[in-house]
């Protein structure tokens, strides 16, 4: 069977004035998907995402729903859903009244409104509050029937614009796993908007990491995080180490660089095609990274240096490391016995040189 | 509250509270109990039986709630587009705007109504052009009749409506409409299920005050309707420094109060419903 392709964007483009603030966006949303936009503010997925619902109009380039090009056609004839960053529910309707008004407007009969609204409040686990005002509900009540207003209209696409982020950090944890039950349950295609990587990779079949503009990758949330196509995106997403040096030397599949402050690193799998004497940047997750208390000596990949700083943050030890004139940040999701991470004590980093990420340095 | 908070506030709004008792309340209460006198200066209610024996007052006070009436249906109707083009304009043009509305009221309410006088008369530009142009055969009577004063009035307070519902508009979150759209409702469809409702107490504020000054207005009527024209201020006024009857003009007056509060009461409770209280409560 053929995949289905519910949105597409070809070479979208738009402009404020002289400013363009979307560019060269090219985009195909499966059936069934749930597809991120992912960046910084600013970065144009806000703008992109107004572009599909209808509320801006593209300056360049094709929007296809369904296959019928969008371009021009206003929001109101789209067949679509949308979930907004500040709930918006009708304060002067109740909540049964915020979830029917899309259907009343589709001039579906009373009892059949009223069966769905049914439905639509228990898919949401919400099926005693169809009497009360906006106001009387809790910010995650709100944002529950949010989503049960768009989705009632049984809408080609699902558009999320930064639902969870005016949330508490609990909930927001509890409504992002809402949202996977429901797309899992419903399955309808959806394109959410955040600035937040944890959602994303949670949520995404996946995610289009974007920054002015642009888009910097697309691809499953585990090739963004594992295999990024730029720094903006290493960096963007997840913390990460960053040394600067140069190539020293190729052996075998693995790639030797020597940083500024001395230190081997061996990369393995890297971009071959990086010559000795280039300059390089190196980059090393937290978590990929050992700390030991012994102090063998020096070699690849591993460091000897002194621990600045560790805090304890519950499932995990964050520590700062200073070696080599580098500040290496580690994060320990088990400490040894025995091992005490006191200030001024000299530990060893070590990682392997399968988690080491090296891009060429950029320019400028 | 403390001892000291209330002594505060007693102290603060003293000044105002004295003027208030003295220029208002007192000669208020007089002119109450003027209006129960009659010629022998004993206690009677003869003067407001006169209104209820005489149709000649009751005709005029229906003409006043209907003018009134006229006022506020003008100001809403054209009031409306320019409070929502407040709402949806920048900071810096909501400003230019509420100038612009406020601009006329920096003029005598006497200046204008002469101004509209020019404006509106038989030989006034809008009926010279129309007679010009050959579209009428007779000059228009736009003047001393009710259509002139509830124009006169109109424009002296449609920039309370304005600023009324504008300040409701303000704060309907501008992703509401943005909702609507998405679920299918078309703009006009959106301005009567959203816009609106949530207008109402910008509206109701607005409708009350025009309606109130309309009721009581003495000075649009009196040049821009005329001899012909009468209203009940204006009848009040004749009573008090023409005819001299005192009495009968404390009377006009408080029937006058008492009909626009009971009508303001009516009205805001038939607006103000159990739905209302529950939306708009804070």
């Amino acid at each position: 069977m053929s995949k289905v392709i519910d949105v597409e964007l070809r070479s979208l483009m738009k402009k404020f004035q002289n400013n363009i603030v979307v560019q060269d966006f090219n985009l195909q949303v499966e059936q069934g998907e749930f597809v991120s936009f992912l960046g910084p503010s600013g970065c144009g997925k806000t703008t992109t995402l107004n572009m599909i619902a209808g509320f801006l109009d593209p300056d360049g380039g094709d929007l296809l729903i369904k296959g019928q090009r969008m371009n021009g056609v206003p929001p109101y004839k789209r067949e679509l859903g949308m979930v907004f960053q500040t709930y918006s529910l009708f304060p002067h309707m109740t909540v049964a009244e915020n979830i029917a008004y899309g259907l009343k407007l589709r001039k579906i009969s009373k009892s059949q409104i009223q069966e769905r609204v049914g439905r639509v409040l228990d898919l949401v686990k919400l099926p005693h509050v169809a009497d009360r005002y906006p106001k009387q509900l809790s910010g995650g009540q709100r944002q529950r029937i949010a989503i049960a207003r768009a989705l009632v209209i049984e809408p080609s696409l699902l558009l999320l614009d930064e639902p969870l982020s005016n949330l508490d950090a609990k909930l927001r944890e509890e409504l992002r796993d809402e949202l996977k039950r429901l797309h899992q349950e419903i399955g309808v295609t959806t394109i959410f908007v955040t600035h937040d990587q944890e959602e994303a990779l949670s949520l995404s079949d996946r995610i289009v990491v974007m920054n002015h503009g642009f888009i910097e990758q697309i691809g499953t949330p585990k090739d963004i995080y594992n295999r990024p196509a730029s720094e903006f995106v290493h960096t963007f997403i997840g913390k990460t180490n960053r040394l600067e040096g140069e190539v020293a030397g190729h052996e075998g599949d693995s790639l030797i660089i020597q940083t500024i402050g001395g230190l081997l690193v061996e990369a393995k799998s890297a971009n071959l095609m990086l010559l000795p004497g280039q300059k390089a940047t190196v980059f090393i997750r937290p978590e990929k990274i050992r700390l030991s208390a012994d102090t063998a000596p020096e070699g690849r990949n591993r460091v000897n240096g002194q621990l600045k700083l560790s805090s304890f943050l519950g499932s995990y030890t964050e520590c700062e490391v200073q070696a080599n004139g580098h500040s290496i940040s580690v994060k320990l999701q088990t400490v040894d016995k025995g091992v005490e991470l006191v200030p001024g004590k000299a530990v060893s980093c070590s990682w392997d040189a399968e988690d080491v990420l090296v891009m060429p340095a950029e320019r400028g | 509250m403390t001892m000291n908070k209330r002594l505060s506030i007693l102290l603060l709004t003293a000044p105002s509270m004295v003027v208030l008792l003295g220029v208002f309340l007192l000669p208020m209460l007089l002119m109450l109990l003027l209006s129960f006198q009659n010629d022998e200066q004993a206690f009677s209610v003869e003067n407001y039986l006169l209104f209820a024996k005489d149709p000649y007052y009751a005709e005029i006070m229906w003409r006043t709630i209907r003018v009134s009436l006229w006022t506020v249906l003008c100001s809403l109707v054209l009031g409306f587009p320019v409070a929502m083009f407040m709402a949806q304009a920048t900071g810096k043009m909501r400003g230019i705007v509420t100038m612009l509305i406020l601009a006329p009221h920096l003029i005598s309410v006497v200046i204008r109504n002469f101004g509209w006088v020019v404006v509106l008369g038989e030989k006034g530009w809008i009926n010279e052009v129309l007679l010009a142009l050959g579209l009428i055969k007779e000059p228009l009577r736009l003047l001393y009749n009710e259509l002139g004063v509830v124009i006169g009035l109109t424009d002296s307070f449609i920039a309370y409506m304005v600023l009324a519902i504008a300040t409701s508009l303000y704060a309907i979150d501008p992703s509401l409409s943005k909702a609507a759209s998405i679920l299918g409702a078309s703009r006009v469809r959106t301005f009567f299920t959203v816009t609106l409702p949530l207008s109402l107490p910008g509206l109701v504020a607005g409708t009350t005050l025009v309606f109130s000054l309309s009721m009581s207005a003495f000075v649009t009527p009196a040049l821009m309707g005329g001899t012909s024209v009468k209203v009940m201020p204006v009848i009040a006024y004749e009573q008090i420094m023409a005819t001299l009857n005192w009495p009968l003009g404390a009377a006009l007056a408080f029937l006058l109060l008492g009909s626009t509060i009971l009508l303001v009461t009516l009205y805001t409770r038939l607006i103000e419903t159990k739905r209302y209280k529950e939306v708009f409560s804070s």
